[in-house]
């Protein structure tokens, strides 16, 4: 089966890049989604918070996806649900799985990855105990309550504070869980400042930070856990440890983009976004493949997810009609001070519109400005009132500016002052 | 002075010199029995292992007690534990097997030959929960042994087995060869250099090559040109390995499964989820046995109960040993095929007797598996994997492969050995008739466990149980379809015949929903969360469950006919979920 783009997972990510393609001209798109609905993760998170970028209201998860999916059903974009995809190389052939019509393979022009991102798990943060049922990853236990109307637990404590974590602290609270506590190893919160205010203090859950699980207890069921205070380095601090019995311990301990398939299709990856590397269009190194969303790096906002997978559907479709244009040296985006990763990390071509670049900080910093200099010669400043590792920063590029841009694009983070 | 006399003055000499002539020693039958009080655990294992030492020594009984341990569960606990399984116990049988492990199912899937009936009782509501679930699959050659032990002759007489074992079961088994490196590091630091290159290139090589032929493997000195050919990612520090490539990889529990599969094919009824209470003894002979779901009566009791051997030998009055735990964890990474094509194990002068202390290998499935260790502890249920053991294994096992990936991990766990104080298998009959050890088996117990259950079946035939070869017995055993290891086109016709095979739950390792109903309604049930993932490998892979649990967890209880709430991990009170959400109306 031969096709003009597919694009693989149903998320946020992959619904805004199918519909951008098909309204700048792409003929045959193609959504393959493993779930039996389209949405992603979205169908489970029912609190709000969703599209104030984007459509300009609070709406919830279920929401957000379905005014996606009604605008997909209005075009010619065709659905494959309940569709796995095995394989992908990097001729752009998808192999798929699906109880229909059982393996199918399909060569793709263009290909965008959209498979977003998975959560972290206990053992690879290495949480030392037993190995007793109750343990979950804050998406997991979201699934159990907002899907299946089913609590995994009573008394619960929570390690990270990421913003699942978080949202989940609350979700059990208003089940009539007991929420001990939301424990964090960094002397700061993971999450967004507003889930912080709304889902912990609120509810009168305390947050920990410094803190980390260093024990779990229970052969059967979990029946406990030892916290303790952690040092600079993250080393549990003799003395300070507490055991709390509960029967649940929730995970919020980071994502990781799900790039398993990129690795089949030898996409060059950015080890620190965990990710592949991807120009100002979102193409990957391999020619002809596309990625956003979570896949490409972790976002905070679903709103900036179907923004940045908006670039993607257009640039795929560009890629498609043959219409993309190639700069004769590529520029690469470098990370300067206080900077942990910039996306997009190179620019290849020549933009025809505005480009937002999307940086994480490594530190909390008040006051601050991000510049951006090319060869010695600063090209664009932005101030910040504050900037924190959990908060994404934007920073649209006028396509004027970039057209002068040459080799390298420096970002730095620059207290004010200085 | 008898034997037993001089055992129990030795053993006094020893305690008195330790300060501990409180506690007591008795001997009889050259079984010794050791009670009191001990500062430490370390110190009642010491003790132990001394007694188990001494000439002429048959078993050690060690009752001693310890001040630094509050609690020791000494008995099996007792609760009565369903998982949803109806299982019936027959009230009468021929042979009682105690325990579904390895060793059980091997003992089970040898007297299904033959015309008996048997019955396998087992405590958990699956079989391979104990030590077996925790092995690293390794198949050993019985080199590492010392010699005269039961543990090196029956290593030696089972590994050249695998190959038609594996074969008959339908489970998988490499034999890829264990290298066995020697580097600078391998001997202590006094050694002066220059002597230590004569040693590690001339002597050890040569010696270590002449230990494997004697357990009829075919041994090779690689140098170190070779070597790193054959392995690019191992450590420059090697300067020679040598080779034995009679050593392997299973999978524990996929070949205990198939054992116990290929039982019941054969005959035999497996009970789960029944613990046995006692055991009825009438003029020293075995007569019934008591369990959570009933008595059973029965001529021949086989003792294959892991940890709790020694418990379940006090039931019949036959306690001639006394089980030590010792603890092994294991670190498990993500899939690496290929990033070695052999087993791999440093060897380090002085070596721990009582360990041969595990090593670095690619499992059956592809995933870099580093261990097991070694930990003496009090509790025969503790499977907890503590932070110094990670770092242990970091330490001792990173440094064969330094550019090995470690964040590249997905899980840890440990099993416990059952090991005994005189180190070595107790195989054979007892002080009372008809119960029948097959006890303290530690490393290398999985190799063996061929063996072990053919000498069991010997020792009934000795003692007198007929042993009438059954006719119609099949020792193959066919494994369901693995979807992923299909080829497109045979993909595409299983869907065809059943659409779950079309849907993909387990995302990681590819698992389909018809293969998760195949297991829940194999001849052993899966009836767990666990259960399923080791029949199916979903939530085996880098998520470890974390899109397939829920998933898997309702098809459980759809299968099953059960509520979700009543799902559990793995029997017990390990259940998935506490109860409903808010009803809302």
């Amino acid at each position: 089966m031969n096709v003009d783009i597919v694009v693989i997972g149903g998320g946020p990510a992959g619904l805004a890049a199918a519909l951008s393609a098909y309204r700048a001209g792409a003929q045959q798109v193609v959504i393959l989604e493993r779930d039996f609905e389209l949405g992603g993760i979205l169908p489970q998170c029912i609190h709000d918070g969703f599209g104030n970028f984007v459509f300009g209201e609070m709406l919830t998860g279920p929401e957000y996806a379905q005014r996606y999916i009604e605008e997909i059903e209005k075009t010619g974009i065709s659905v494959m649900l309940n569709s796995m995809v095995v394989d992908l190389d990097s001729d752009k052939k998808v192999t798929v799985v699906n109880p229909e019509e059982g393996v199918v393979t399909m060569k793709a022009k263009a290909v965008i990855l959209a498979m977003g991102c998975r959560e972290r798990t206990r053992s690879q943060i290495l949480i030392p105990g037993e190995r007793p049922s109750g343990i979950y990853t804050a998406g997991v236990a979201q699934r159990f309550i907002n899907m299946e109307g089913l609590l995994p637990g009573k008394k619960v404590v929570v390690l990270g504070s990421g913003d699942v974590g978080l949202i989940m602290a609350r979700r059990f609270s208003l089940e009539g869980g007991d929420v001990e506590g939301v424990y964090e190893i960094l002397p700061r919160a993971g999450g967004l400042t507003r889930n912080v205010v709304q889902c912990l203090e609120d509810y009168g859950i305390p947050l920990h930070v410094s803190h980390t699980i260093v024990d779990i207890k229970g052969k059967e069921r979990v029946e406990g856990v030892t916290v303790a205070q952690v040092d600079e380095r993250f080393k549990p601090v003799p003395g300070t440890e507490r055991y709390i019995p509960c029967d649940t311990v929730l995970l919020s301990v980071g994502l990781i983009p799900e790039n398993e398939l990129s690795r089949k299709a030898t996409i060059e990856m950015d080890l620190t976004t965990g990710g592949p590397v991807v120009d100002e269009s979102m193409e990957t190194s391999v020619p002809g493949i596309f990625a956003c969303g979570n896949v490409v790096h972790v976002h905070d906002l679903v709103d900036d997810v179907s923004q940045a997978a908006e670039v993607a559907g257009k640039g795929a479709a560009a890629c498609v009609k043959g219409t993309v244009e190639r700069r004769d040296t590529v520029v690469s985006v470098k990370k300067g001070r206080n900077v942990s990763y910039v996306v997009p990390q190179i620019i290849r071509g020549h933009p025809k519109e505005d480009i937002v670049f999307y940086l994480r900080v490594k530190e909390i910093e008040k006051n601050v400005k991000v510049i951006i200099s090319s060869q010695g010669e600063v090209v664009k400043e932005k101030k910040e009132r504050i900037v924190k590792p959990p908060e994404m920063v934007k920073v649209q590029m006028e396509k004027a500016v970039l057209e002068n841009v040459n080799e390298e694009l420096h970002f730095d983070v620059i207290r004010l002052g200085e | 002075m008898t034997t037993n006399e001089k055992i129990k003055k030795k053993l006094e000499k020893f305690l008195e010199k330790k300060n501990l002539s409180s506690i007591k020693v008795s001997v009889e039958d050259r079984i010794v029995t050791i009670a009191g009080l001990a500062d430490t655990w370390d110190d009642v294992v010491q003790i132990g292992h001394y007694a188990g030492s001494l000439k002429g020594v048959r078993g050690i009984v060690n009752n001693t007690k310890s001040r630094d341990i509050t609690e020791r569960k000494d008995e099996a606990q007792s609760f009565f534990r369903d998982s949803g399984i109806r299982m019936k116990l027959p009230g009468k049988t021929d042979v009682v097997i105690i325990g579904a492990g390895v060793i059980g199912c091997f003992v089970a899937r040898e007297l299904s030959r033959y015309n008996l009936d048997v019955v396998v009782v087992e405590k958990e509501s699956d079989v391979a929960c104990g030590a077996t679930k925790a092995n690293n699959g390794q198949i050993h050659t019985g080199v590492g042994e010392k010699s005269g032990t039961l543990k090196k002759e029956l290593c030696a007489e089972a590994w050249p087995l695998y190959q038609k074992i594996a074969e008959d079961l339908d489970v998988p088994y490499e034999k890829n060869g264990l290298l066995i490196l020697l580097t600078e590091e391998s001997l202590p630091q006094w050694v002066p250099s220059f002597l230590s290159r004569i040693i590690l290139t001339y002597i050890v090589p040569y010696f270590v090559a002449h230990r494997g032929k004697s357990v009829g493997d075919t041994p090779r000195v690689v140098n170190r040109k070779e070597l790193l050919q054959m392995e690019p990612h191992i450590t420059k520090r090697a300067v020679k390995a040598i080779l034995m490539p009679g050593y392997g990889v299973t999978c524990p529990y996929k070949i205990t499964i198939a054992l116990a599969e290929n039982a019941v094919e054969n005959g035999v009824t497996f009970v789960l989820d029944t613990e046995v209470l006692d055991i009825m003894v009438e003029n020293d002979a075995v007569r019934k046995v008591a369990t959570s779901r009933g008595d059973i009566s029965c001529r021949t009791v086989i003792n294959a109960a892991g940890v709790y051997a020694d418990v379940i030998a006090g039931m019949a009055g036959a306690r001639e040993y006394t089980i030590h735990p010792r603890k092994g964890s294991i670190l498990l990474f993500d899939k690496t095929e290929g990033y070695l094509t052999h087993q791999v194990s440093e060897l380090r002068f002085p070596q721990d007797p009582h360990t041969k202390g595990g090593g670095v290998l690619e499992t059956v499935d592809g995933n870099m598996l580093w261990g097991p260790t070694a930990v003496e502890v009090s509790d025969r249920e503790d499977t907890s994997v503590s932070k110094s053991e990670l770092e242990t294994m970091v330490e001792k096992y990173h440094p064969a492969v330094p550019e090995f990936p470690l964040n590249s991990v997905i899980t840890y766990f440990a099993g416990v050995r059952a090991a005994t104080y005189t180190e070595d298998f107790v195989i054979g009959p007892s002080r009372v008739r008809g119960f029948i050890h097959a006890a303290g088996i530690q490393s290398p117990g999985l190799t063996a466990a061929p063996v072990i259950a053919k000498r069991v079946v010997d020792i009934l035939r000795k003692s007198g149980v007929p042993l009438k070869e059954k006719e119609g017995f099949n020792p193959v055993r066919k494994a369901p379809p693995v979807f992923k290891e299909l080829s497109a086109e045979e993909k595409t016709e299983l869907i065809k015949k059943n659409s779950r095979y079309g849907h993909i739950v387990c995302r990681c390792e590819q698992v389909t929903e018809a293969e998760i109903v195949n297991a829940i309604h194999g001849s052993i049930p899966a009836v767990t969360m666990d259960a399923v993932k080791r029949r199916t490998r979903a939530g085996m892979g880098r998520c470890q469950g974390g899109f397939c649990g829920p998933r898997v967890a309702e098809i459980l209880s759809r299968e099953q006919g059960l509520p979700l709430e009543r799902v559990t991990k793995k029997g017990g009170g390990s259940y998935i979920v506490a109860s409903k959400t808010k009803v809302v109306s």
